[in-house]
């Protein structure tokens, strides 16, 4: 299992494709920085099919006042999630 | 270090190559970063995807200020080993291209085989 | 306990890659593994600018990449060949190019490319931060 970590919008970049397209069955995808726009709204539709995947950095939701908004079936995890998260993947892979 | 996954592509560095030649300094960059790792011995995957793909066209040039361009740095690739070649098979339709008209011999994968590659590497870059 | 290195290729104010870096290479620490190297890369040569001089209340990262060398022993080595042409030499480098004044200094280091790929395939995560 890889953690794919991916700091871009979907609203204004198509990166996220590329990391959806190199994604496994069992990797889990993690949104940071501008990345958590895609944890919301409509955005949100771009990761269908990795509930339970699909993970966002809180306190960058929280900064950009999106956090009431993200979508309730994203994992939320602060930066400590964050390193547990590299620790459980065999190797992470950044798509920005 | 090779791990025998049999999964036909596999070493120990993958360097994704995502820009085009020119615009940024992406492109030498990663090739720089694979070229070193190929001087120090380790076997070495380049996968050109998406606007990456660019950088395999034939007949490029240098720069009107001069810049280099990375042309003739992937032509010193086979000096160093390098001969996994891959390039993602969608990007290279958008560009409607053949994988035989590329400049260097390459390999076009699926993005279904994607996952399988960072996986079969022990490190994965990306650029 | 495992082996950490982080990849940085952002420059710092211009993204968030520098910010995002320096947070989690703390928590990486606070965790107990052991971060063996910060590794600057493409634009992210230029968390080493000595130089850096920003607003008193924006947080600084470059003495923020010193305290983390100087708490954990972290090494911050810096990408020789993207450094020198992006401007940022070290002492030995202003001399050999016949410039006056530096603008890298301890505890960050120019080095090879090799170093990279050297922390990477030794470490057991290599973590990457772009622009």
């Amino acid at each position: 299992m890889l953690l794919h970590i991916l700091n871009r919008s979907p609203a204004t970049s198509e990166v996220f494709r590329q990391a959806l397209a190199a994604m496994g069955p069992d990797d889990r995808l993690l949104l940071i920085e501008d990345g958590v726009q895609g944890a919301v709204g409509a955005l949100f539709g771009r990761f269908s099919g990795l509930e339970g995947r699909l993970y966002a950095q809180e306190e960058d939701l929280v900064a950009r006042g999106l956090a009431p908004l993200c979508a309730p079936s994203v994992v939320r995890v602060d930066v400590e999630g964050f390193v547990t998260l590299t620790e459980e993947a065999q190797k992470t892979v950044s798509w920005f | 270090m090779a791990n025998a996954k049999g999964q036909g592509f596999e070493g120990d560095l993958l360097v994704v190559l995502r820009h085009g030649p020119h615009g940024t300094s992406w492109l030498r960059e990663g090739l720089d970063a694979a070229l070193v790792a190929a001087a120090f011995g380790r076997r070495v995957t380049l996968l050109f995807m998406g606007e990456g793909v660019t950088a395999l066209v034939p007949g490029q040039k240098s720069g009107p200020l001069g810049q280099k361009g990375t042309s003739p740095t992937l032509e010193m690739l086979e000096m160093y080993d390098i001969d996994t070649l891959l390039v993602e098979a969608e990007a290279l339709a958008w560009l409607g291209l053949r994988a035989e008209e590329l400049m260097l011999s390459a390999t076009a994968v699926e993005a279904t085989e994607l996952s399988m590659l960072a996986s079969t590497h022990s490190l994965v870059l990306t650029f | 306990m495992m082996r950490y290195a982080i990849l940085l290729m952002g420059a710092p104010y211009s993204s968030q890659a520098a910010h995002s870096a320096l947070r989690f290479a703390r928590a990486v620490a606070a965790r107990g593994h052991r971060l063996e190297g910060v590794f600057f890369y493409h634009d992210g040569v230029h968390n080493a600018a000595r130089l850096a001089a920003p607003p008193q209340d924006e947080p600084h990262l470059v003495d923020g990449w010193a305290a983390l060398a100087a708490d954990h022993g972290v090494p911050l080595q810096v990408c020789i060949a993207a450094a020198l042409r992006r401007g940022l030499l070290d002492e030995r480098e202003a001399a050999r190019h016949g410039k006056q004044g530096h603008s890298v200094e301890p505890p960050f280091e120019l080095t090879g490319l090799g170093q990279l790929v050297d922390l990477g395939l030794r470490c057991d995560r290599l973590v990457t931060f772009g622009p």
